[in-house]
């Protein structure tokens, strides 16, 4: 039997859908915002969500605003201290006031942002609202307190250590890095989160510093009203004071020769190549920065020739992806492979530099270059599907360009993108002096047991 | 009515019947997305024995493995620009296709949907691939690279012995899945991607006509008879504390403890339970005892939680997952990675909290609170047509409605007696099956043997005095019968 879908397999011109309805924004919903005269911004984003709001904070400090020595993962580890309460609502009667609520309660730290969210009915707004701008403002904790929820900080690090993935990514920012604070993940390194206990005068310093309504902001989305959600900001927001710091993030110098990292793993793992290439923060140059981001698309991902032959023809790489990170400073290009055998690394690696020559020298094909447009856009389209998640959207774009409609632009950049602009990034970022190389592998006394089985 | 229709109309009266499928249709005008849930009514449980997850391969071969018309890398081309996929997940009693697509591009995804559902290609490469991959995630990822989950694998292919239908891991077992040909595979999906076992879910931005076509799509596939009888039985409870100490280099250790329980979401208790479950360890969040009082006063780790359903979710996600219903459950207690010199601390400490609630019960306080939590928070599991979809069909399992809708009719009936009750009645275990992923088995083999106190100790200053005097108490709480099995990872999940 044919079927009216089969008809229509018949006539699908394959690699271009329909294209993505180009014109309207990618995000596209209305946002009204209100900055109060502390600084500290409001923004409701309506969305069908009868009932339900997703209330964020965030605040645009993560990881990379850690710059004193001995002191990473401090952003992080503010986080968890964020729970323990204030003189008005102890960690207890904030817990059990979000529990009357039936609130889904979280918050999560990267390099850039440490935001706090909370999804409640909506008619729990004025409650969230006096919960959140109570805890922002008076935050109060004893040293015994914070010193447990220290080591629930390193459980969270021994929870991640058992993949190899952590270790990756710790070595990558450390050799990539020699300056800016990008050098250590978002939890920090191992010997600070240890040491994080005896650090109760400077955590008093960096609630100081960085939770201030200047760099802070109130995203409400879902069953809001705007000019309700301002009035209760005022009341309960409003007598927080501006801070100032004068902490300067230092810059990265260029990388001038590539580095290398080799890393074993004590269990049977297959063979994990990682590479890494500075490349500019997309508030300094969105072109290229966009143009990256689908270079890493149309050269490495499911779709790209490399895929194909490596991953499903010849079945030497298990797992190949790229990615153009985007964050506030310049960021990495990395490319990550899982290979069968640690024997097909050099012949990966020489495919992989040839993909790169290839791709500054050969312009792509302007349908596949279609293809990755609308593949970008209807992959973040889908992405909004509730109120938390178009609040979540928001706050990521605040953390990278300030803007909550940020995402906007980028998606602009990707639809002005012509295959020239992909051949100018090939030509201009991978250069091996700008590379580092990180391998992991087994460690030889376990393949040795193993291939002994 | 004229002639023809009238004609039309008698001859399908006389027709074979055609098995209709189950359908689950939640329409959702504003939403410009469209979910799928095919499922069909075979799972991991269903795997022959010796065959150790031929259904999860089978689903592998289907989502990942082209169409008799396209190749995977075509399909690969097609799904792209439209940002969509199809992925086939087998459980134990269910396989399931879950995809999203944007309703612009639904009809030329849904082409593809069912070519691939209804003419799979099962070429020799893809299955080698799909294979190699399953065996990988087996004795690399599984084994070596995630602590947590093989822990919590652990825990459930001791609690069911491999005699059990539920007693593998569902991607199957080494020796199982080396086993398999591609035969096996063409013959599992001919024998049960049939009408019969079929249950379609549709949700979000389109209408029933699309439903029809797609259900007239699906026609090809065989009719098929009724599901494959499957000889379940709920796992004996355990007489003391059955530990499996699975022995890797690890700087902490990953617990799991569980043990059967008689409920399901069919069940009235299970509703009561819920409540009793949330208070305990509802999953990420602050809410439960065991969160509160073992990382919030203690700083032991990470998280601590309570399930009294089969737990799959990783650890950072947050609701149920759907599409995972079962004729059996457990109780089970997740205790996140501890430092080893405190793992039989902590396993004592969470079986403290157990015997609390089981000797105390809920006051009328907690009760209340936790009600009204579990009432609101319930609504936020199904806040996406996709995943109202996936509860709604779970109830069809059950013969019961979604779960959220159950717990909004229920709760509101429950007293905190009834939830008394039903903690007694369910969770006073003789016994638990524990699995710890440690380093120095023999170490903690012996020291949990012994019965001797295992104090905590501190590295952290201004511990209150009301918590020391619980962990004195925790310190000597009774191992009773304890039995240890060590298990070197490389052995783990082999046959």
């Amino acid at each position: 039997m044919r079927s009216v879908f089969s008809v229509i397999l018949a006539g699908l011109a394959i690699g271009l859908a329909p294209a993505a309805r180009g014109d309207a924004p990618v995000f596209p919903f209305r946002i009204e915002s209100t900055t109060l005269p502390n600084g500290l911004r409001v923004l409701s984003i309506p969305f069908d969500s009868p009932g339900i709001i997703a209330y964020y904070t965030v605040v645009r400090t993560g990881s990379r605003n850690e710059v004193e020595e001995g002191l990473t993962g401090f952003a992080h580890f503010f986080e968890h201290m964020m729970f323990r309460g204030t003189k008005r609502y102890s960690a207890e009667a904030y817990n059990a006031a979000l529990k009357s609520l039936g609130a889904d309660s979280n918050a999560f730290t990267s390099d850039d942002l440490t935001c706090y969210h909370m999804t409640v009915p909506a008619s729990a707004l004025a409650k969230a609202v006096e919960l959140e701008a109570d805890r922002f403002q008076n935050l109060e904790y004893d040293e015994p307190a914070f010193q447990k929820e220290a080591r629930a900080v390193l459980g969270e690090y021994n929870k991640s250590a058992s993949s190899p993935y952590l270790l990756l990514n710790e070595t990558m920012q450390e050799k990539a890095y020699t300056k800016h604070t990008y050098r250590h993940t978002t939890i920090g390194f191992l010997d600070d989160v240890k040491a994080m206990p005896t650090r109760y005068a400077y955590s008093k310093v960096f609630f100081d510093r960085w939770y201030r309504p200047e760099n802070c902001t109130v995203i409400v989305a879902g069953d809001v009203k705007h000019a309700e959600l301002v009035e209760l900001a005022k009341k309960h927001y409003g007598a927080w004071k501006r801070g100032s710091n004068d902490v300067v993030i230092p810059e990265e110098p260029e990388q001038t020769s590539e580095r290398e990292a080799k890393l074993g793993w004590p269990l049977p793992t297959l063979p994990i190549r990682y590479l890494g290439w500075h490349i500019p923060a997309s508030s300094r140059n969105l072109a290229d920065h966009a143009a990256l981001g689908a270079l890493a698309q149309a050269y490495f991902g499911a779709t790209s020739p490399l895929y194909k032959s490596l991953v499903i023809e010849e079945q030497k790489v298990v797992t190949l992806g790229a990615d153009a990170e985007s964050k506030r400073d310049p960021g990495l290009f990395t490319i990550l492979v899982r290979a069968r055998s640690a024997a097909d690394l050099p012949e990966i690696q020489a495919r992989i530099d040839r993909t790169l020559a290839d791709a500054a020298t050969t312009p792509l094909d302007a349908a596949k270059l279609a293809a990755v447009k609308s593949h970008l856009r209807y992959a973040f389209a889908a992405s909004l599907e509730s109120a938390d998640a178009v609040a979540l959207a928001a706050s990521y774009a605040i953390a990278v360009s300030d803007e909550p409609d940020g995402m906007n632009r980028l998606h602009e950049a990707y639809a002005a993108l012509t295959p020239a602009d992909l051949q100018r990034v090939a030509a201009k970022y991978f250069a091996k002096t700008n590379r580092t190389v990180v391998t992991l592998e087994t460690t030889p006394a376990q393949s040795d047991k193993e291939s002994n089985k | 009515m004229n002639l023809l229709s009238t004609i039309a109309l008698a001859a399908l009266a006389f027709a074979p019947a055609a098995p209709a499928p189950q359908v689950t249709f939640l329409p959702s005008e504003g939403s410009p997305l469209v979910s799928l849930r095919i499922q069909f009514n075979v799972g991991s449980a269903h795997d022959p024995a010796g065959k150790e997850g031929l259904a999860a391969l089978t689903a592998a071969m289907i989502a990942e493995g082209g169409s008799e018309e396209m190749s995977y890398g075509r399909i690969l081309d097609a799904f792209y620009p439209m940002a969509a996929g199809l992925y086939g997940g087998a459980r134990k009693e269910v396989t399931t296709f879950v995809g999203d697509v944007h309703r612009d591009n639904l009809d030329a995804y849904t082409a593809i949907v069912v070519g691939l559902l209804t003419k799979p290609r099962f070429a020799p490469e893809d299955f080698e691939r799909l294979r190699n991959e399953a065996i990988d995630e087996l004795t690399k990822t599984l084994r070596g690279s995630n602590d947590e989950e093989l822990g919590k694998w652990t825990l459930q292919t001791r609690l069911y012995d491999r005699t059990s239908p539920y007693g593998h891991v569902d991607r199957g077992t080494v020796a199982g899945l080396r086993s398999i040909t591609l035969d096996d595979v063409r013959a599992f999906h001919a024998a049960n991607y049939t009408r019969a076992r079929l249950h379609l879910g549709v949700a979000g931005g389109t209408d029933r006509a699309y439903v029809d076509r797609l259900t007239r799509a699906l026609e090809v596939l065989p009719a098929g008879g009724s599901a494959p009888t499957l000889d379940v039985k709920q796992a004996a409870p355990r007489d003391g504390l059955k530990v499996t100490i699975v022995e890797k280099p690890a700087e902490a250790s990953a617990i799991s403890i569980g043990a059967p329980i008689a409920v399901t979401r069919a069940d009235d208790d299970f509703y009561a339970l819920a409540v009793a479950n949330s208070y305990l360890g509802e999953h990420r969040t602050f809410n439960g005892k065991l969160m509160q009082d073992l990382r919030g006063k203690r700083g032991l780790n990470y998280g601590d939680y309570s399930y009294i359903e089969d737990f799959i979710q990783e650890g950072g996600g947050t609701f149920p997952i759907s599409n995972n219903p079962r004729r059996v459950q457990y109780f089970s207690i997740w205790i996140r990675p501890v430092p080893a010199d405190k793992t039989v601390f902590a396993l004592r400490a969470a079986l403290w909290e157990w015997k609390r609630l089981v000797d105390k019960g809920m006051t009328e306080a907690e009760f209340e609170a936790t009600r009204s939590f579990l009432l609101n928070y319930s609504k936020l599991w199904v806040q996406t047509p996709s995943r109202r979809l996936g509860y709604a069909m779970d109830g069809v399992f059950y013969g019961r409605d979604d779960v959220v809708t159950e717990l909004a009719r229920r709760l509101p009936k429950l007293t905190v007696a009834d939830v008394n009750n039903a903690v007694r009645k369910h969770l006073s275990f003789p016994g638990f099956e524990v699995a710890v992923v440690a380093k120095d088995a023999r170490g903690l083999e012996q020291l949990l043997r012994s019965g001797k106190p295992t104090p905590i100790t501190y590295d952290t200053e201004g511990t209150p005095a009301d918590v020391l005097a619980e962990d004195r108490e925790i310190a000597v709480f009774p191992l009773e019968r304890v039995d240890v099995r060590i298990i070197p990872v490389a052995e783990m999940f082999e046959k």
